[in-house]
């Protein structure tokens, strides 16, 4: 059962990529889709038995696959580690990524390489599902790289594009930072709990709370060391800020890739990090304060840049970038149920919003930039109205997904009665207004208006194909009802975590959630709806509106468009010293280090290899000869050795 | 005393023998020294009370693999002299290794020790004539019980020498005739003889 | 009288070399097979062979591996020797499969090389189990000489008759350098039983006893072509048809190093402080040399010579840090080397072009361009014989360094991994060859399905060896403590290494 939701994407992949070329493109869609699809089912019917198994108690339950490595104290098992958290999150990648799956094969249609990208998706599923059931630090770090490298080969996918192989390499390296921060914690956890298993280290928290360890004569406060390390980790795979650089450029690559990596799956890894390592969190506060802060911090600054960025693609990445700042704030405040709430329902209605605006680029002959678009709404109206869905639901209007999920995090957020909760909640609130307004903006600049394309686009211009649409609905159907359905199991009184999460009865801001004034539940509504009028006022009725904005704050403007200039920062602060470092030893290596040093070793190395070979003359009597005399030699030495040692 | 005579002229003639081995000029003269080598050798070993061995040194070194040397140098148009020619600029340091290697040999052997143990170690007790048993008999005792084992696989040994030697030698060339009986028997008059009637002056 | 020898002999007791009765019985009835219908059942024959082969790896996993000696104490089967015969059998299947639809490509198709495979597999086996001078002797001798026939099949091209002949005469001074060996343990003990040799040496020894020891261990390193007994590895691996290089590159060493080990640690377990000197020594020139020397080299084949000497000089370090854990290390790192082994033959074997077999470096260029399956597969391999993780090949020098360190063995660890970067130079040259060097033409496409599926394992094994690297290791743990279970445990010869100062 646990096999069938987790193997059968591996198998797809390895039959698409091995034999890709026998079994043709159709034969490649056909077992890759059926996989996920099988996955998909296969783990909808384990949510039902893991959660409500045992008469409503849950069934958490781990299967053992087989020793992978035992080095003296360090053993570590491939195991499938099936709980509350890692079903909600098998069933999350096993939708998204079948409902991705199946667009696929409508939206590369005209691509060479159907096979080769359909056996990258199951791949990539299949390290996902192997990271969010990882029973061990080490195995989570496997299948952590494992979606790393899936999605550097997706990124980069279209390799003849420069631009592509640059991202890839960016979100290669940009993630390296944080995986360095990982591999870390998970190295200052084996040295602190003396295990990497889960269930084993969880039980020592408590006890090691106070522990300490050494590191440069200072003392640290262990639990917090390694959950700071862990939590570098996830902000790199995560797109938290400082590293986030790379999540727009990732938006190279094909948009199914955006829609079940950047924003639906891959990125929501690192938040499902600090979830399954709560219980190490929890003894950490001072490490839950750093991770409220940059989750709040990285929401309101990814915000006013989604504000002002024109590729349709970018908006939405932005956006990611921020719910997932929303998500981190909820852990930070313990509120670990509401994060992989919103986790949920975000990925509903944000693999929508990118397959979804993918249908639209589909449709413009592959145009990204939302000033060449509008008034297409009525030549594509299903994908209009999911779209529509889509983005209420991330702007968190009432009775869609979003609002569920965004609510209960901002009202967890002002319920921790902290300063750093309450100041979360507050550039919570920001930034719901912005969402809101750049929702509507995407959605009055793309579909309303007057159509500034070309003609000859706007003739072209056509709904897609059922096998792109079809998935669009199904997700539009969790964006729509996923919040209203799972609010209670979730974040509401019958909470289905039980063992899988741990939360100190003190830090409980869940429950403390339901308490909170009113104006504090109705506020991010009135955010909402503010920002959605706005985005009409500037979009559609005064649409000289923007432009006077944009000179009035154009400082302001200037900053969030070139995205608070982080990547100029990182260039000048990181990369050109490095890069004149590099030149620098460069020189120096070339002229001084090299001509000693391996140059000079390479061809005396070289010379005495050419040496070495002379002596192979191909005389016979000549090799005889050198075997006779190494043979005397040896005998000659112990002769040396036992006369002296004896005389 | 007489046995003592005979192992100092036997002993002596061998080295002799096998210095002339690689000295002769002639490569003839050289497998003519070998085999009387051969023989000095098996006169040593009839001391030892090996004669078995002795015999099966003369009748398969000097009978057969002397014997074929012995063609192979004198079939073959190789000039000896040349192949020297090259080689000898090694002969200094070869003395010079070959000594060394020889003064090591000669301390091991004049310095020798038996391991206390060492006569009880050998698996065939050492067969004393006064039993009745010559060693052919006892040789023939072990051979084929305590090691089987060896000379089941020394034919195996063989068999692959076998094999080699057909593999790198043997080929079937074409056009070679061969008296094939069978053809010969099977044939009858009527497929090879046409008796034509010829008129006289017309020609075939 | 003397019927005791007659009763003692115990046809139950014959389970233990089932396998080798077998694989030698079925050699005869193909020989005959082969010669009633001559050379066009070379794939027949060929086929046969693997399946023989097959079976007889079935037949030695069916049998209890509990230490017995039989035959007169001839032949002994304990974990190790029934690792390594496992060892030995898979090696010697993929290269017959390698080399099938080599042999007719290069016109020697002769129903007689997979039945001399078969054979010298035999030997190899005997070698393994070799636990008498005489079996010892007799098992080596028949190994080489149907290697010997090997490399010269090809009798009409010169290089090939050329490398057999050299191969021959080396290899009959070696014979003749162990068989003096033999004869002056002999001399001493007044045995060639190892479990008696082991006995009569630990008493005392003489000078005499250790000159016999070296002669024996030049014999045998002579096998494994360890410095400064190498001197034809490269010659016969590049003369010899480069079905048959594979096949000496791939099983021939494994044999022999299994049976270096068990003469090492059996009958010569008490000279541990002598052997350990020689041994020290040889890996140490087999690393440095087969690091330096391959660098000049650009016949491929030629190169892999080299690269096998400093890989047996990596293995050699696990034997003289000795202890269950140093030869653990060294079963490991021959079973990874034989699988990379095993693959990259099967590329090299695919080197042909119009026809022809080509061989030097150059004319890989640009292979990325022109057959990219076959040029990640070439550079994953190269990449993990030069032990980059999370390749195979890291793993098993790792297991070695590692052993050496824990044996206190810095030197030989410092130099060793100092070679292998050398040594990397050229494994990843070829990389940089295939993928950066203007395109050469391109090879002739064809492929049999079974070289295929011998490369295609490799590459998994190679790859995929991180994921579950237990079994392997487990088992040789197994098979390598098996040695030491009824002997004293040797001493880690810490304190060894200063003595060769």
């Amino acid at each position: 059962m646990e096999y069938l939701a987790i193997f059968p994407p591996l198998v797809g992949f390895l039959m698409a990529f091995l034999f890709g070329r026998q079994m043709g493109d159709k034969g490649a869609q056909l077992i890759t889709c059926s996989g996920v699809i099988i996955a998909a089912f296969v783990s909808c019917v384990l949510f039902v038995q893991v959660i409500f198994g045992h008469d409503g108690h849950g069934d958490p339950r781990t299967v053992h696959l087989m020793q992978w490595m035992a080095s003296g104290d360090f053993k570590i098992n491939w195991a499938l580690r099936v709980d509350q958290l890692a079903v909600v999150m098998m069933c999350v990648v096993n939708i998204v990524s079948s409902c991705v799956h199946v667009y696929s094969v409508g939206y590369m249609s005209h691509d060479k390489c159907k096979a080769r990208f359909m056996a990258y998706l199951s791949l990539f599923t299949f390290a996902m599902l192997m990271l969010v059931t990882a029973d061990n630090l080490v195995q989570l770090f496997f299948g952590w790289e494992g979606v790393g490298v899936a999605s550097y080969l997706l990124i980069g996918f279209w390799n003849h594009k420069d631009s592509a192989n640059a991202a890839a390499i960016k979100a290669f390296v940009v993630n390296r930072v944080g995986d360095f921060g990982l591999a870390l914690g998970i190295f200052a956890a084996f040295v602190v709990f003396g295990t990497v298993q889960f269930d084993a280290m969880f039980e020592m928290a408590a006890s090691k709370a106070d522990a300490t360890m050494t590191f440069f004569g200072q003392d640290f406060h262990a639990i917090t060391v390694i959950a700071l390390l862990l939590f570098m980790g996830a902000m790199g795979k995560s797109a938290q800020l400082g590293l986030h650089t790379w999540l727009p450029d990732a938006m190279e690559g094909p948009t199914p890739v955006s829609a079940l990596i950047h924003a639906a799956t891959m990125v929501t890894a690192g938040v499902f990090l600090v979830a399954r390592m709560s219980p190490v969190f929890e003894y950490a506060p001072n490490a839950l304060l750093v991770v409220t802060l940059v989750g709040a911090a990285t929401a309101f600054v990814a915000a006013t840049i989604g504000m002002t960025q024109f590729d349709i693609k970018r908006v939405i990445a932005y956006s990611t970038m921020s719910q997932l700042g929303y998500m981190f704030f909820a852990l930070g405040v313990s509120a670990y149920g509401a994060a992989i709430f919103h986790l949920m329902t975000h990925a509903f209605f944000k693999a929508l919003l990118f397959l979804g605006a993918g249908s639209v680029i589909h449709a413009m002959s592959n145009e990204q930039d939302m000033r060449k678009m509008g008034g297409i709404w009525k030549k594509i109206p299903t994908t209009y109205v999911l779209m529509w869905i889509g983005s209420l639901a991330l702007a968190g209007m009432p009775f869609f997904a979003g609002y569920y999920s965004k609510d209960i995090i901002l009202e967890a957020a002002y319920a921790d009665h902290t300063w750093f909760g309450e100041l979360a909640y507050y550039l919570g609130i920001a930034a719901a207004v912005m969402t809101a307004f750049y929702s509507a903006r995407l959605l009055f600049m793309t579909f309303h208006g007057k159509p500034r394309a070309d003609k000859h686009t706007m003739d072209h211009v056509h709904e897609s194909p059922p096998t792109m649409l079809t998935p669009l609905m199904i997700l539009g159907t969790g964006a729509l009802f996923a919040g209203y359905l799972f609010y209670d199991k979730f974040v509401g009184h019958h909470q289905i975590w039980q063992d899988s999460i741990f939360v100190l009865p003190e830090n409980d801001t869940v429950e403390a959630a339901h308490h909170v004034p009113y104006w504090v539940k109705k506020l991010p509504i009135v955010a909402g709806a503010l920002g959605l009028v706005l985005g009409w006022v500037f979009y559609l009725k005064f649409v000289g509106l923007p432009s006077v904005f944009t000179k009035v704050f154009k400082p302001l403007h200037t900053l969030f468009y070139n995205k608070w200039y982080f990547d100029e920062i990182y260039n000048a602060v990181f990369v050109k010293p490095a890069a004149a470092f590099g030149r620098v030893f460069w020189a120096t290596d070339r002229n001084v280090v090299d001509g000693l040093g391996p140059d000079g070793v390479a061809k005396t190395s070289r010379g005495f290899g050419a040496m070495l070979s002379k002596f192979q003359t191909g005389y016979v009597f000549q090799y005889a000869f050198v075997m006779i005399i190494g043979l005397i030699a040896i005998i000659s030495w112990f002769f040396f050795k036992l006369t002296n040692g004896q005389g | 005393m007489l046995t003592g005579l005979a192992f100092y002229l036997f002993a002596a003639v061998v080295l002799v023998s096998a210095i002339a081995v690689i000295t002769a000029r002639n490569p003839v003269h050289s497998v003519l020294f070998l085999i009387l080598t051969f023989f000095n050798a098996a006169g040593l070993f009839i001391l030892l009370g090996a004669e078995f061995i002795a015999m099966i040194l003369v009748i398969v070194y000097v009978g057969a693999v002397a014997v074929l040397f012995l063609f192979v140098v004198m079939m073959l148009d190789i000039s000896f002299s040349d192949l020297r020619k090259g080689a000898m600029q090694y002969v200094p340091m070869g003395l010079i290794i070959g000594g060394i290697l020889l003064a090591e040999l000669i301390a091991v052997f004049s310095a020798w020790k038996f391991a206390p143990n060492a006569a009880d170690n050998i698996a065939v007790p050492f067969v004393q004539s006064a039993e009745g048993i010559t060693n052919t008999e006892a040789i023939g005792r072990v051979l084929y019980t305590d090691y089987v084992f060896a000379f089941q696989v020394s034919g195996l040994i063989l068999l692959v020498a076998m094999i080699g030697a057909i593999v790198l030698t043997h080929r079937t060339r074409p056009g070679v005739r061969k008296q094939k009986v069978a053809d010969q028997q099977a044939r009858k008059k009527s497929d090879v003889l046409e008796i034509k009637k010829v008129t006289s002056g017309t020609g075939v | 009288m003397n019927n005791e020898a007659m009763t003692s002999f115990d046809f139950s007791s014959l389970g233990a070399i089932l396998p080798e009765l077998f694989l030698a019985v079925a050699g005869l009835v193909l020989l005959v097979a082969g010669v009633l219908r001559g050379d066009k059942s070379t794939n027949f024959i060929g086929g046969a062979v693997i399946w023989c082969l097959g079976i007889a790896a079935f037949i030695l996993i069916g049998l209890e591996w509990d230490r017995v000696s039989i035959l007169n104490g001839m032949f002994v089967m304990d974990p190790f020797a029934g690792f390594m015969k496992v060892l030995v059998i898979g090696g010697l299947i993929a290269s017959v499969a390698l080399s099938m639809q080599y042999l007719h490509q290069d016109y020697i198709a002769r129903f007689e090389y997979p039945i001399l495979v078969l054979f010298s597999g035999i030997g190899m086996m005997l070698m393994i189990s070799a636990h008498d001078m005489l079996a010892l002797y007799v098992g080596l001798e028949l190994q080489s000489l149907a290697l010997y026939v090997l490399a010269s099949i090809r009798r009409d091209h010169i290089k090939s008759a050329e490398s057999g002949m050299k191969y021959f005469v080396l290899g009959a001074i070696s014979s003749g350098i162990l068989l003096f060996g033999i004869s002056l343990l002999y001399g001493y003990a007044g045995t060639t039983n190892f479990a008696i040799l082991g006995d009569t040496l630990s008493h005392n020894m003489s000078l005499g006893v250790i000159i016999g020891l070296v002669f024996v261990l030049a014999g045998v390193a002579f096998k494994i072509s360890a410095v400064p007994f190498h001197m034809w590895t490269p010659d016969v691996y590049e003369g010899a048809p480069a079905s048959v290089t594979a096949l000496f590159a791939i099983v021939p060493k494994v044999a022999a190093m299994a049976l270096l080990i068990r003469l090492l640690f059996e009958p010569f377990a008490a000279l541990q402080s002598e052997w350990f000197q020689i041994i020290w020594f040889i890996a140490l020139a087999s690393m440095v040399l087969g690091a330096f020397a391959g660098l000049a080299q650009n016949n491929i084949k030629r190169l892999m010579a080299y690269s096998s000497i400093g890989n047996m000089g990596y293995a050699l370090i696990g034997v003289a840090a000795s202890g269950a854990m140093g030869i653990t290390a060294v079963i490991v790192y021959l079973a990874i080397y034989m699988a990379m082994t095993a693959g990259v033959f099967g590329v090299i074997l695919c080197m042909r072009r119009d026809g022809n077999a080509v061989e030097n470096i150059d004319d890989l260029a640009g292979l990325s361009k022109n057959a990219p399956k076959l040029a990640y597969i070439l550079a994953i391999l190269m990449f993990s014989m030069a032990g980059i993780p999370p390749l195979a090949g890291f793993f098993g020098k790792f297991l070695i360094f590692q052993s050496a360190v824990e044996s206190g063995l810095y030197t030989l660890a410092i130099l060793g991994i100092i070679s292998s970067v050398v040594a990397a130079y050229y494994y990843l040259r070829i990389i940089k060859v295939m993928f950066f060097d203007e395109p050469a033409d391109k090879f002739d496409a064809e492929i049999s399905l079974s070289r295929k599926l011998v490369i295609g394992l490799s590459v998994i094994g190679v790859i995929f060896f991180i994921v579950n690297p237990s079994p392997l290791i487990d088992q040789s743990r197994i098979a390598a403590s098996s040695l030491f279970s009824g002997l004293d445990d040797v001493a880690t010869p810490d304190t060894a290494e200063n003595n060769t100062q």
